[in-house]
């Protein structure tokens, strides 16, 4: 009798382990667990770090030559603390006689701060329309995390560069806005121009419209 | 991103934004806000502390016209900064 409690014990504390584990490891971060809720963005997160060097953040824009608008930053530079939230500008304008939707991308320079600067809002990933000859700002809420003060690679950085790419915005075979550019050049405004890629999957021999994965040649 | 990128398994180049995309402010409701703020910059040589009041206002703007999510001033950073009052005090989420 005692045995077969025992193995029935078992049985079930093998059972429970699973759930009990994966709160304890969500709770304390232990073994690379990531901790989710707000992730970077829980609000003790976002203070200054008083004392810490300024760090500054240029921004540039660029167009792709198929969209008819100008686009530019209203301030050349901003110089941040880590930590701190703060606010840029750009300003486009829709200089053709037809409404135009475009959508921006972007990449930070040096790619070893690209994953200490966190947008809080911006305008960029998602279409923006604009009508024949508007003109509007395009706001930036942004800060760089105070984590790259321990980051022995990234801590010393002064200089960060933020380069927005305005694309024309077309629609793909799943009917998703895309830019309407090459593949390249999408990739070399998201920062992806010094890494190899692999052939692209030709889905346009799928009929039926299922996207099977056929290999490379 | 609906548009394909290259997958890694290390933090992405560009991660989406935290809270989406800020509506666009087609009759520049708050564009004298954006002008207070840029010359505030101009004048503190282009450091963003000074002017985190004017960000505060701005962003308030967006906030009371619909062209900004509200959000509790703690949770975007700006808890500890002066500026236009807050209207909507310490509320529970």
């Amino acid at each position: 009798m005692y045995s077969a409690a025992t193995m029935l014990f078992a049985l079930g504390a093998s059972y429970a382990a699973v759930p009990l584990y994966r709160a304890f490891c969500a709770a304390t971060g232990y073994a690379g667990t990531p901790k989710t809720g707000m992730g970077k963005f829980e609000p003790e997160r976002l203070h200054p770090v008083t004392g810490a060097r300024r760090i500054k953040v240029t921004f540039n824009s660029a167009t792709s030559e198929a969209l008819p608008w100008t686009f530019t930053p209203q301030q050349k530079h901003v110089w941040v603390l880590p930590g701190e939230t703060s606010l840029a500008f750009y300003t486009a304008k829709n200089t053709s006689k037809e409404d135009v939707i475009g959508i921006a991308t972007y990449n930070v320079l040096p790619d070893r701060v690209a994953p200490y600067f966190a947008k809080v809002e911006c305008f960029c990933f998602e279409e923006q329309k604009l009508l024949a000859g508007e003109e509007v700002d395009m706001p930036l809420f942004f800060f760089i995390d105070k984590d790259i003060l321990d980051d022995p690679g990234a801590r010393n950085v002064t200089d960060v560069v933020l380069n927005y790419t305005f694309f024309k915005a077309r629609r793909n075979k799943q009917g998703h806005l895309e830019p309407d550019a090459a593949k390249d050049v999408v990739d070399a405004s998201l920062g992806w121009s010094h890494y190899e890629h692999a052939e692209p999957i030709d889905s346009s021999s799928d009929a039926k419209g299922d996207t099977a994965v056929k290999p490379s040649a | 991103m609906s548009f394909g990128r290259p997958g890694s398994s290390q933090i992405l180049q560009a991660a989406p934004p935290d809270r989406g995309s800020f509506p666009l402010d087609h009759d520049g409701e708050c564009k004298a806000m954006m002008s207070a703020y840029l010359k505030c910059l101009k004048e503190n040589k282009s450091a963003s502390t000074p002017c985190r009041n004017l960000t505060k206002g701005y962003l308030d703007c967006r906030m009371q016209r619909g062209l900004m999510q509200k959000e509790e001033w703690e949770n975007i950073g700006l808890g500890a900064v002066n500026g236009s009052p807050d209207s909507r005090g310490a509320t529970k989420k």
